[in-house]
């Protein structure tokens, strides 16, 4: 199980990733959303806003979310450290989220940008 | 005669059967769509092994090459291996010489296709062969798989960046549910009504629309203005959805039958069946050979 400081550490890493690479700026300059990151096993609730391509982190949760990604903490952390990749356990149904299909294929294919080999 | 079908996760709208004569051999061809349904795709292919020489997966890819790499679409792959004994075969193969070649052929014999023609590829990664082809006859290419796919509106502009970006993606993309990123089934049928409009600009820039049917359909704006479309798969009633767009050339890459176009799929499963070896043993010289020999040749359509 990871702690709330390892699940902001993580979003931390993602977000900082996510803003030094100027190429998936550029891709997401029209997708202004926000997304919640909610874990099951944890107290912990953090939001991702993107805005002008650029994604910033708050924590606490957001009304109106867009997008809502809810796991346990464990995969939560793995995820946003880059450790692994969001499709195992999205298809296995450990990770759910909670929005638009487009939306979800996208938030996909950015996690892949900043960590795919 | 020798039979040969294709099973598609397509609609059953499409559904298809001729029969023609390939090299003086007899071949029944047919295609019957599964609506989407997984398990009843999987149902129908065991119905059909062992009893056809040979069998093609429509409506999905198996095989992605990007280069010398080939990356496996799970769900395809699940279809391929409910087959035991007969030859099943996806398409990927031919795509990769046919498609190759109908771009050489076009560049050589029509004023389609030359140097520094605007070309959209609506995805690229299920056909690199035809991407590589236009790359390097100089056209300029916007690859469009991240728009079309993941609703990125970013264009890729060469070979080179697609090839880095589809290293990076791909060994996960292939794992998503396959309707996750190509419609199937009844979305065969309909347009994405926000996307035809926030995407019309890269179909009204380019002289030529490459690629998949049903994506380059269900994306495709009104008020075209004489465009061509390079694809594979089309019946008479696309082809009337082409007009009425505004299209003005429909370029086929596969011969027609009874009326339309087959998908590479089929043909890939009746060049196994004429070709009588095992699928892994066929190289793209056997291929090349035997579209050679059979004469097949892009359809160039006036619309």
């Amino acid at each position: 199980m990871a702690t709330h400081e390892e699940i902001t550490e993580s979003l931390m890493v993602f977000t900082e990733n996510y803003n030094k690479n100027e190429r998936l700026k550029i891709m997401n300059k029209d997708w202004n959303r926000i997304v919640v990151v909610q874990a099951t096993d944890v107290e912990s609730l953090h939001t991702l806003t993107l805005v002008d391509g650029v994604v910033s982190l708050k924590e606490g949760k957001a009304n109106n979310p867009d997008l809502t990604v809810i796991s346990d903490s464990e995969t939560l952390a793995d995820i946003f450290y880059g450790d692994i990749t969001p499709t195992g356990p999205y298809n296995n149904g450990t990770l759910r989220i909670i929005g638009s299909e487009d939306d979800i294929i996208r938030l996909d294919f950015i996690s892949l940008m900043i960590w795919g080999e | 005669m020798k039979r040969v079908v294709s099973v598609s996760l397509g609609s059953a709208r499409r559904d298809h059967r001729v029969q023609v004569e390939l090299l003086g051999e007899p071949f029944e061809i047919a295609r019957r769509g599964t609506d989407g349904d997984f398990d009843r795709a999987v149902g129908l292919l065991k119905e059909l092994d062992g009893k056809v020489d040979a069998i093609g997966l429509g409506g999905i890819d198996v095989f992605l090459f990007v280069r010398q790499k080939r990356f496996a679409i799970q769900d395809g792959l699940r279809l391929m291996e409910s087959v035991k004994i007969t030859p099943v075969v996806d398409g990927s193969g031919l795509k990769n010489t046919l498609e190759r070649e109908v771009v050489r052929i076009l560049a050589r014999e029509t004023n389609l296709i030359k140097k520094g023609t605007k070309v959209l590829m609506v995805s690229s990664v299920d056909r690199f062969g035809m991407a590589e082809a236009l790359s390097e006859l100089g056209c300029d290419v916007t690859f469009g798989d991240l728009i079309f796919t993941a609703g990125i509106p970013y264009p890729i502009k060469t070979v080179e960046e697609l090839e880095e970006i589809a290293n990076k993606i791909l060994p996960e993309i292939a794992k998503m549910p396959f309707h996750m990123i190509y419609p199937t089934g009844k979305k065969q049928e309909s347009q994405d009504e926000a996307k035809v409009q926030k995407f019309a600009g890269y179909y009204q820039d380019a002289e030529v629309i490459a690629g998949d049917f049903h994506l380059i359909r269900r994306f495709m704006p009104s008020g075209l203005k004489g465009q061509t479309i390079l694809t594979n798969t089309t019946t008479p009633e696309d082809i009337a959805f082409l007009k009425e767009k505004g299209v003005g050339t429909l370029v086929t890459t596969t011969p027609v039958y009874g009326g339309r176009s087959f998908g590479t799929n089929v043909m890939e499963a009746a060049l196994v069946a004429v070709l009588g070896k095992p699928w892994a043993e066929i190289t793209p010289d056997d291929y090349l050979e035997l579209l050679e020999r059979l004469n097949f040749r892009p359809r160039v359509l006036n619309l």
